[in-house]
């Protein structure tokens, strides 16, 4: 695979915390993390260690308490809302656990609507050819209702890869689905990121998905590490990935290599 | 509900108060309650507004007959009559009428001469002044015997004062005050000069009863309803024809149409009140059947049976429904009394009792919106399978139409009917508004297509809008029909109520005479016609009155059925009994009409009013004698152009052929009258005339004074009749006012409820396209144009359907003319595009505002 060492997507010092009554409570921890253009990484850690509440941080749903987050070298922590939907529109892919699809759409419906919202001219030619590659040719017409969890997240990752985003968050993508169909599931996010060259950001707690990622990043209570023990060996660029990186908010020495924006 | 366990078989109970519990506290049975709140308000202030109203406009009208029944009638009444009126508890009173001349020295005036017993009046009240400077009139009954109350003209005609005496007959009696109000002076339409009332304790006093003076004796009733009820059927087979037995309504027809119209209108808002109460109700408890899904299949996963859940559901439902109905029966008390205090001015409601009714009809309302409209959603939530704990639970219920909409249909049927006592007006809504819905689910669809096919042209939200508009086609059209529904009503009470107040105030246009002067001789016409015009009185001009009988039709004589001479036979007397469309009326005054008296005029020109509509009317100088035939009493008495009609004037007797056939408009109050011959006919026969004026209130007295010098002119005062008519007019006019805000405020109450049922959906949805990065200005622009859109094909529809409806039942219920309403399509469509357009933005305004991180929280 071949990875673009330009950083698309770079965190650093990131805090988040919440309020809860008179308490503080800290979810994330002054995290630092470089993602390259085509990387695909993995997040991975048990429930509650803060996986998606930096997904969200990243994919500029949330803002971070302290810190920066660059996406496409854009200031997302600088962002309001409008400007973070304007990225987000413009670059980013989401797959949910959940899939999330509009129930009232058809599944060519739900497909087309990045397209629509980026003003795409050939919104359904691109929905139905990604249906057919998603394997679903003969479901456009079809409502999430009739269709089976494996369905629906196929679904959900053509409407993902619609609009050619930049960069895709998949947040636990075969979390719902049984271990055949998940297998199905991550060969076709695999198999569409590398045709479209897209940079993938997966959070799961699912090893095996895991280590189809170029590179594994742990969070552990709001810490994230990266187990270099994970690291695929094989991979091109590794070395590159590796010493950009990140992290280790307990170890004061490392910095972040890469400093965009 | 964790500690739910498969085998504790009795707890069903504490769960289910504990969900109910829970569930209200976290906000989520608010809408269902507030649905079942809203029917049972809705329903008891409706019922027990307008049944107070209704009480009101009835027992105000019985004030035009001073009683709830009157018994008229030539002679004494059967004693028989009166002890078994006594044995039911029914007041009575008595009252003999006859018209006489009062005396005060030489001064003379003929009055009409009310005789009363000491209980009159029973319904209404006698007002009295006993001196002139008296500021507010006191109510009593009869006057004490020796002594008599006077209108105040009597006053200034007689020249004397109170405490003065006159005569009446042969017996003096004080004059103890002017009588300011008399409850049912306004049903008597001839008048032969002021009231004067005395104690019929007097009246052998006077002499005035003698062999063959024209003495009417009347016998009021009133009592409790059920009692009237009984002694109604008791008596009605004992009245013989030169007897009357009426009520307020059969009492005078143009009243009794307002009356009629006013009480078919009050059913329908109420009716139409019961069906918006009803679909937030059906709306509700389909929302409330989809939320509780999950919980149902979970209960069941842990291993409940179907009737521990149906036993859970049944209480927590039951618990909810007896909830909303207590708190929607005072809130219902709350704003009837609201209204109630509202039209206190208006209205004498101080006597109309909180019946039992609006409590009945209301908590039935309740218990049968609780059950008929939410027992599908109830029933398929029981059935919820264990598997959605698998499969999910946001499987959205598409609604269809099938046999589980019977029973709320019948409820609704049976709510109506209940409502309106009428079978066919409660059928005809229901099947009209089934057929109807359909109607507009096909229609509504094609119009949301084409809307999607326009918007992809349009702007980006527009586009949107309309996409989310066109797919989500099956629940939007489920939401349009309410919403049309609720439109096409708002918009059916608004024109049918500016049709029916146009209708009614055209009965009455300015100038309408109040009076109408009689027995005008040659010579005193030009002394009448100097006094108008030099006091500006508005007038119809001055007609000569022959009298005289049809006596027969092609030569074959005609039979005088009718025994009761009736005084006056001017056009008048028929523009107040005769009414074209009144059939049964129409049915009795044939048998009377054909051989009395007739008032008979000649004219050059066609009446104004009158259409000539078989035939030809005469030139001025046409010597041939002619006449033409109105059009009622020709088809009638089967007389077509070119019969011969035989007329007697005194000993004369003459033919003429009829030339024309003329329509009349009685609704119009002009001197109107049947038979209108050319000069040539008339003109050698003795003569009087006719007059009718409108006198305004400051003109009275100069009016009377200046008649007080032609004495055989006999005056009929219908100013009073009018004044009580325009003042029952105002009082109605009110009650709809009120009415119609309040079914404003259900229709209202019912898109919040219909928008808030597609909330969780739409929080997703917004959820989903914050995340794909839609920005603010487009999801707030589409949700606002989806709901404009909504709301204004809702309204066009709506506007459509109310054409539809305000024509038939026009010419069906109300018997008006049909009339179209283009002017309201805009407001229709403007109104419903303003209307849903800002009440789906209100209710979305807090969803707009959520982060996307909040709303993808929320929604996962």
């Amino acid at each position: 695979m071949q990875v673009n060492s330009e950083s698309i997507l770079s965190v650093k010092d990131l805090t988040k915390s919440v309020q809860v009554e008179d308490k503080t409570l800290v979810l994330l921890q002054a995290l630092n993390l470089n993602v390259a253009a085509g990387e695909s990484i993995a997040i991975v850690g048990s429930s509650g260690s803060g996986k998606t509440t930096l997904l969200s941080i990243l994919a500029g749903l949330d803002l971070p308490s302290t810190g920066q987050v660059y996406l496409k070298n854009q200031p997302l922590h600088q962002f309001n809302e409008e400007q973070r939907s304007q990225v987000r529109a413009q670059h980013v892919g989401f797959i949910f656990q959940q899939f999330l699809l509009i129930n009232s759409l058809t599944a060519l419906e739900n497909v087309m609507l990045p397209a629509e919202l980026a003003n795409m001219p050939d919104a359904q030619v691109r929905g139905e050819a990604l249906l057919a590659q998603v394997g679903l040719a003969d479901r456009l017409d079809h409502y999430p209702s009739q269709l089976s969890g494996g369905e629906q997240q196929r679904v959900a990752i053509a409407r993902a890869f619609i609009a050619q985003p930049d960069i895709l968050f998949a947040d636990e993508p075969t979390g719902n689905l049984d271990s055949k169909t998940g297998q199905h599931i991550t060969d076709l996010i695999f198999d569409l990121n590398a045709k479209e060259g897209t940079t993938l950001v997966l959070v799961t707690h699912d090893a095996k998905l895991a280590a189809r990622c170029q590179r594994q990043v742990e969070m552990d209570s709001g810490i994230l590490t990266e187990p270099s023990a994970l690291v695929a060996t094989d991979d091109l660029g590794k070395d590159q990935i590796n010493s950009k990186n990140i992290n280790q908010s307990e170890s004061e020495t490392q910095t972040p290599v890469s400093q965009e924006g | 509900m964790s500690s739910v366990k498969p085998t504790a078989s009795t707890k069903w109970l504490s769960q289910s108060l504990r969900l109910l519990h829970h569930e209200l506290r976290r906000g989520e049975l608010t809408i269902i309650f507030l649905a079942i709140v809203l029917a049972v308000a809705t329903v008891f202030s409706l019922t027990g507004f307008s049944g107070q109203i209704k009480h009101a406009i009835v027992s105000n009208s019985t004030n035009t007959i001073g009683a709830d029944r009157v018994l008229r009638m030539s002679s004494e009444v059967d004693s028989a009559i009166l002890e078994k009126s006594q044995s039911l508890a029914i007041k009575s009173a008595r009252k003999i009428e006859t018209e006489s001349m009062a005396f005060a020295g030489d001064n003379m005036l003929l009055s009409e001469l009310d005789a009363v017993s000491d209980t009159y009046p029973l319904r209404g009240e006698l007002r009295v002044k006993t001196s002139l400077t008296q500021a507010e009139s006191t109510v009593v009954n009869a006057p004490s015997p020796g002594s008599v109350w006077v209108e105040p003209s009597v006053l200034s005609r007689l020249n004397v004062e109170i405490g003065d005496i006159i005569e009446i007959g042969v017996a003096p009696l004080t004059i103890a005050g002017v009588v300011t109000d008399i409850p049912d002076r306004s049903y008597r339409a001839f008048i032969a000069g002021p009231t004067v009332i005395l104690n019929i304790a007097d009246m052998p006093k006077t002499e005035l009863i003698q062999p063959g003076s024209r003495i009417t004796y009347k016998y009021l009733f009133a009592g409790e309803t059920d009692a009237i009820e009984t002694f109604e059927t008791w008596i009605k087979p004992q009245i013989n024809e030169t007897q009357r037995w009426y009520d307020a309504k059969a009492a005078q027809n143009r009243l009794s149409r307002i009356l009629d119209t006013a009480e078919k209108f009050l059913s329908l808002a109420s009716m139409l009140g019961i069906v918006l109460a009803a679909v937030a109700v059906a709306v509700a408890s389909r929302r409330y059947g989809q939320r509780h899904q999950s919980t149902v299949s979970i209960f069941k996963a842990l291993g409940a049976s179907i009737s521990h859940v149906r036993k859970l559901y049944c209480l927590h439902w039951t618990l909810l429904s007896c909830l909303s109905i207590a708190t929607g029966l005072l809130l219902g008390y709350g704003l009837m009394l609201l209204g109630v205090n509202a039209i206190a001015s208006y209205l004498s409601l101080a006597d109309a009792p909180v019946t039992f009714k609006p409590f009945v009809t209301a908590i039935f309302t309740g218990l049968l919106c609780a059950i008929a409209f939410a027992i599908h959603p109830i029933m398929s939530l029981v059935k919820s399978s264990p598997l959605n704990v698998i499969r999910g639970f946001n499987q959205e219920q598409v609604a269809r139409f099938g046999w589980h909409q019977l029973p709320p249909l019948l409820a609704l049927f049976l709510l109506l009917f209940i409502f309106s006592q009428d079978i066919v007006m409660s059928a005809a809504l229901l099947l009209g508004g089934v057929v109807v819905s359909f109607i507009l689910l096909l229609f509504g669809r094609g119009l949301m297509s084409a809307g999607r096919s326009v918007g992809t042209k349009a702007g980006k939200s527009w586009h949107l809008a309309l996409a989310n508009l066109k797919r989500r086609a099956s629940e939007n059209s489920v939401q349009l029909v309410s919403f049309t529904i609720a439109i096409k009503l708002l918009l059916l009470i608004t024109v049918m109520k500016s049709s029916i107040l146009s209708e009614w105030e055209q009965q009455f246009p300015e100038d309408t005479p109040n009076h109408y002067l009689i027995n005008i001789t040659q010579n005193q016409i030009d002394p009448l016609k100097a006094f108008v015009e030099e006091n500006n009185i508005a007038n119809q001009g001055f007609y000569h009155v022959y009298r005289g009988r049809l006596s027969a039709i092609n030569g074959i004589k005609t039979v005088d059925e009718d025994k009761e001479e009736t005084p006056v036979t001017s056009g008048e007397n028929a523009a107040t009994d005769k009414k074209p469309k009144a059939k049964k009326a129409e049915q009795q005054e044939s048998r009377q009409g054909m051989g009395r008296e007739l008032g008979l005029t000649w004219r050059d020109e066609i009446p104004e009013e009158n259409e000539i509509i078989s035939g030809q009317w005469w030139q001025v100088d046409d010597e041939k004698p002619q006449v033409s035939v109105e059009s009622n009493i020709a088809e009638r008495l089967a007389i077509k152009l070119g019969d011969e009609l035989t007329f007697t004037i005194g000993s004369d007797v003459f033919t003429v052929p009829v030339t024309s056939i003329r329509e009349v408009n009685w609704q119009s109050r002009q001197l109107n009258f049947i038979m209108v011959f050319n000069q040539s006919v008339l003109d050698k026969f003795p003569t009087t005339s006719i007059s009718a004026w409108s006198i305004m209130d400051k003109d009275r007295d100069l009016v009377y004074r200046f008649l007080a010098n032609f004495p055989t002119i006999t005056v009929m005062d219908f100013a009073a009749i009018m004044a009580q008519l325009n003042s029952i007019i105002e009082q109605v006019t009110v009650a709809i006012q009120l009415i119609l805000i309040l079914v404003v405020l259900a229709g209202s109450l019912v898109l919040v409820a219909q928008v808030q049922a597609s909330m969780e959906e739409r929080e997703r949805e917004l959820a989903i396209l914050r995340t794909l990065g839609a920005k603010g200005s487009l999801l707030r622009n589409s949700v606002l144009f989806e709901f404009v859109a909504l709301g204004a094909i809702a309204g066009l529809m709506a506007s459509i359907g109310m054409e539809i409806a305000v024509y038939i039942l026009q010419s069906q219920v109300f018997n008006m003319p049909g009339s179209f309403h283009f002017q309201y399509w805009l407001v229709g469509i403007g109104a419903g595009a303003l209307f849903v357009g800002s009440i789906g933005m209100l209710s979305c305004w807090r969803l707009l505002k959520l982060s996307s991180v909040t709303l993808i929280r929320r929604t996962m």
